[in-house]
C-alpha cells in the first residue's frame, strides 16, 4: 500500500485539509451539497481533534460575517456553502473581498431556484463572479484537498490578503469516494505557517477596518483593490509551484491536455473536465486533432496564460454549466469572448450550455459537443448558444 | 449650441436649509416656464457641516449636466463663518454675482471678498430671527438673491413657499421680501483681481498610497477632525456665576467641555471641537453660557 494513500469522500477530504491547515474558526450554515463538510468539521471539533471554534449561525448570511470578524482578529478562518447558501451570503462576500480578509471558502456547487434544485451547476459561482475573491476550481477529490490547502497560504499571504473560494461541484465532488493521497501533518505545517494578519483587530494596537469611503477616495480604494487581486495571481504560480515540489501535484492557472497541435479546444470548468479527457482520447484516436483546456483560476482571470494557449487554436468550443438570461452566450464564454477580442489572429468561438441542475454530460455528450461545434464553424453559425441534450 | 444656463451654487451647513433654496428657485423658475434644477451635493448629513446645493437654470434649453457647479455664476453664501474655511469663490465667473449672509456692511465685506463680481450683502441671521425666531436663513436669502440677480421673479417663489411651508409660509415670505429690501449691493471691480486667502486643503491619498482594505492603523486619528468649523454660535461663559456642577460637561454631546485642571477649575469648552449645539447653555443651571454668533 502507497503512504498516506486511503478512500474518501469529497467533502470529507476537504474538512480534512481545514484540519491539517489547523483551522481556528468554522462559521457555517449547512445546506446540502455542502452538508457533509461542515457536519465532519463540527464532528472534529467536538471530538477535539481539532482545536477550533464551530459557530453555529442561523444562516449564511451570519456565517460570512462571522467569518468577518474572526478572520479580522486573525483567527485562521474556514466556511462552505452551496447554491442559494452563496446568494444569501452576496453582500457580505465584498465586505470580506474588500476589507481584504483571508477568508478560505469551498462551495458545492449547486443550481439557483427555481424551480427548486439541489444538484450541481455553476449559476452559484456564477452569479457571485465579480465578487472580488480568488476563484478557484477542483476536477476531481485530490485538487479539492490540495487546493485547500493551497488557498489558505495563497489567501493569508501578506502581499496578498484576499478571500479563497475553492469550487468542487456538488455531488460530482462533494458526494464521491475517490483515492485520495493525504499530507501529514508535519508537511502541510510547513507548508503553511501560521496565519499573521497585519491588521489584526487587536485593543492594544487598536485600527479601524470597514471605514465608509466618500466619493473622493472610492475610486482610489476599488483601484488600490482590483491591482492588488490582479497581482496575487504571482503569489497563486508560486504557491502552486512550492506546493508541486512537496506533493509531486502541480497546478496551473489554465489547465491542458493534447493541446500540442490541437486545431480545435473544448474549454471546461470543474468536474466534468475529466469526462470530457475520455471525449478528447476518442477523438485524438479518431484522428481529429482536438484538445482540451480547463480554466483552473477563475479569479483573477489568468488572461496572458489563457490568450498564450489558445494562441494556436482555430476554434474553441465553450462549455458553460450556468446561464446569463438574455445574453448570446453563457458567462465563461463572454469572458472567453473578451480575453480575445484584443487579439490580431483568434480563435473562432461556439457557446454550448449544459449540466445544469445536476444533469450529467457522459464522455459520449462531449464528443457530440465537440463534432457539433466543429460543424456549426464551418457554416458559420456563431450566433447563438446551444443548449445541449434538451428536449423539444 | 449656445450656452444659456445660469448656474448656482448655495453654501451652507447642514440643518440651514441650502437644499431647500435651491429646491425653491427651481420650483419657481420651472413654474415660470423655464427649465430648471436642484440637488444638493449628496453625503452624510451632519447638523453644522458644510454642503452645497446647486441650481441650474435655462430659459432655452432642457438642461442635461447632472454634475456638481463648478463654474457658477451666482453663489450664496448662507452662513457667514463660511467665507473664512471655504473658497466661496472657487470658479465664479466674470462679472457673476457673490451673495453673502452677514451682519457686517457691505464695505467691509467688499474689501475682503469683494472682486470681478458684483457682490450683495444682507444680514439674513438678524432677519430670520427676528421673523422666524430661528436661525434658518434659506426663505430668507432668496430676496437677497433675486433682488441682486433678478433670476426669478419674487412672486413666483410665493406658491413654491406655501407649499413648502404651509402654515409657516407667511412668516417666510415677509422675511424673503425684508431681504430683498435690505440688500445691499455693489457693482463688479473690474480690475481688481481675486483675493489670495489660505484655505486648508483637502489632501486625498492615491490609490497606491492605501493600505488593503483602507484599514486605519492610527488609533484615535478622528481627534484631528475639525468639528469646530460645523459651528454657527459658540458658547461664552461668565465663570463669577458658575458653581462648577460639571452638567454642562456631562451633556455636551462633542465631549469637547473639560475642567481646566490646576487652575480655577472651571469648565472649559474646545473651540477645535465645540459644533456649537448650545446644549451646554441649555443645561447650565446657572446661566453661566450664553451662546454667541460666530462673525
Ligand atoms: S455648544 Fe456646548 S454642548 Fe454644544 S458642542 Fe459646544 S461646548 Fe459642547
Ligand atoms: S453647567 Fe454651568 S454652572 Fe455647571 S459647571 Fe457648567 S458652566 Fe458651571
Amino acid at each position: 500500500m502507497v503512504k498516506n494513500r486511503v478512500s474518501m469522500e469529497g467533502s470529507l477530504a476537504v474538512a480534512e485539509a481545514a484540519k491539517l491547515a489547523r483551522t481556528d474558526v468554522v462559521a457555517a450554515y449547512p445546506i446540502t451539497p455542502q452538508t457533509h463538510i461542515v457536519e465532519r468539521l463540527a464532528q472534529l471539533v467536538a471530538d477535539g481533534e481539532l482545536d477550533a471554534n464551530y459557530i453555529p449561525v442561523e444562516s449564511e448570511h451570519s456565517a460570512m460575517s462571522a467569518c468577518l470578524g474572526s478572520s479580522a482578529v486573525g483567527a485562521r478562518t474556514f466556511t462552505a456553502t452551496a447554491g442559494q447558501g452563496l446568494e444569501l451570503m452576496h453582500e457580505v462576500l465584498f465586505v470580506a473581498s474588500s476589507s481584504r480578509l483571508p477568508i478560505v471558502m469551498v462551495v458545492a456547487n449547486r443550481a439557483l431556484s427555481g424551480p427548486l434544485s439541489v444538484w450541481g451547476d455553476h449559476s452559484d459561482v456564477m452569479a457571485a463572479r465579480d465578487c472580488g475573491w480568488i476563484q478557484i476550481f477542483a476536477e476531481n477529490v485530490q485538487q479539492a484537498f490540495d487546493l485547500v490547502i493551497c488557498a489558505f497560504r495563497i489567501g493569508e499571504d501578506p502581499t496578498v490578503l484576499f478571500p479563497v473560494m475553492v469550487n468542487i461541484d456538488g455531488f460530482h465532488l462533494s458526494h464521491v469516494i475517490e483515492p485520495l493521497y493525504l499530507l501529514c501533518q508535519e508537511e502541510v505545517d510547513k507548508f503553511l505557517p501560521p496565519y499573521k494578519y497585519p491588521y489584526a483587530l487587536n485593543p492594544d494596537k487598536p485600527v479601524s477596518i470597514g471605514a465608509f469611503g466618500m466619493p473622493n477616495i472610492y475610486t482610489e480604494a476599488k483601484k488600490s483593490q482590483d491591482m492588488a487581486l490582479r497581482a496575487s495571481k504571482n503569489v497563486i504560480l508560486k504557491t502552486w509551484q512550492e506546493f508541486g515540489k512537496l506533493s509531486g501535484r502541480n497546478y496551473l492557472p489554465v489547465e491542458t491536455y493534447k493541446v500540442e497541435d490541437a486545431e480545435v479546444l473544448l474549454l471546461t470548468m470543474g468536474s466534468f473536465s475529466e469526462t470530457a479527457m475520455i471525449a478528447i482520447d476518442a477523438l485524438r484516436e479518431r484522428g481529429e486533432k482536438v484538445g482540451l483546456i480547463r480554466l483552473r483560476l477563475w479569479r483573477p482571470f489568468p488572461l496572458e496564460e489563457f490568450q498564450k494557449a489558445v494562441a494556436k487554436a482555430k476554434l474553441i468550443i465553450v462549455l458553460d454549466r450556468a446561464l446569463s438570461f438574455g445574453r448570446p452566450t453563457g458567462p465563461v464564454c463572454s469572458e472567453v469572448q473578451a480575453a480575445l477580442y484584443p487579439l490580431k489572429t483568434k480563435p473562432e468561438i461556439v457557446s454550448f450550455v449544459g449540466g445544469l441542475g445536476g444533469r450529467d454530460i457522459s464522455a459520449a455528450t462531449f464528443e457530440n459537443i465537440i463534432r457539433n461545434g466543429m460543424e456549426k464553424a464551418k457554416s458559420g453559425r456563431f450566433d447563438e448558444l446551444e443548449m445541449i441534450e434538451v428536449r423539444q | 449650441m449656445k450656452d444659456t444656463t445660469i448656474e448656482i451654487r448655495w453654501h451652507g451647513r447642514g440643518g440651514q436649509g441650502a437644499v431647500t433654496s435651491a429646491e425653491l428657485i427651481a420650483m419657481a423658475a420651472i413654474a415660470e416656464g423655464e427649465y430648471a434644477q436642484a440637488f444638493p451635493s449628496f453625503g452624510p448629513e451632519r447638523r453644522g457641516a458644510p454642503v452645497l446645493a446647486f441650481n441650474r437654470i435655462d430659459n432655452a434649453n432642457p438642461i442635461r449636466a447632472r454634475s456638481s457647479v463648478i463654474n457658477p455664476d451666482i453663489v450664496a453664501v448662507l452662513d457667514p463663518g463660511l467665507l473664512y474655511i471655504t473658497d466661496v469663490v472657487s470658479g465664479l465667473k466674470q462679472n457673476g454675482t457673490l451673495i453673502v449672509n452677514s451682519p457686517k456692511s457691505l464695505v467691509d465685506i467688499k474689501s475682503e471678498f469683494g472682486g470681478p463680481w458684483k457682490l450683495a450683502v444682507v444680514n439674513a441671521t438678524a432677519i430670520a430671527r427676528e421673523l422666524l425666531g430661528v436661525n434658518i436663513v434659506n426663505t430668507t436669502m432668496l430676496g437677497a438673491v433675486v433682488k441682486a440677480t433678478g433670476i426669478i421673479k419674487m412672486e413666483s417663489l410665493v406658491e413654491p413657499i406655501e407649499e413648502r411651508f404651509g402654515a409657516r409660509a407667511k412668516r417666510n415670505i415677509d422675511a424673503c421680501a425684508k431681504a430683498y429690501k435690505e440688500a445691499e449691493i455693489a457693482e463688479p471691480v473690474a480690475v481688481r483681481a481675486r483675493q489670495k486667502r489660505e484655505f486648508q486643503v483637502e489632501k486625498w491619498p492615491a490609490w497606491q498610497e492605501l493600505l488593503p482594505g483602507c484599514v486605519v492603523i492610527e488609533a484615535g486619528s478622528a481627534s484631528q477632525y475639525r468639528t469646530g468649523d460645523w459651528k454657527s454660535q459658540h458658547p461664552e461663559s461668565d465663570y463669577s456665576k458658575c458653581i462648577k456642577c460639571g452638567l454642562c460637561y456631562i451633556y455636551c454631546p462633542e465631549g469637547c467641555i473639560v475642567p481646566k485642571l490646576g487652575e480655577e477649575g472651571f469648565f472649559e469648552a474646545d473651540m477645535y471641537y465645540c459644533k456649537g449645539c448650545g446644549i451646554c447653555a441649555q443645561e447650565c443651571p446657572k446661566d453661566v453660557i450664553t451662546m454667541v454668533e460666530e462673525s
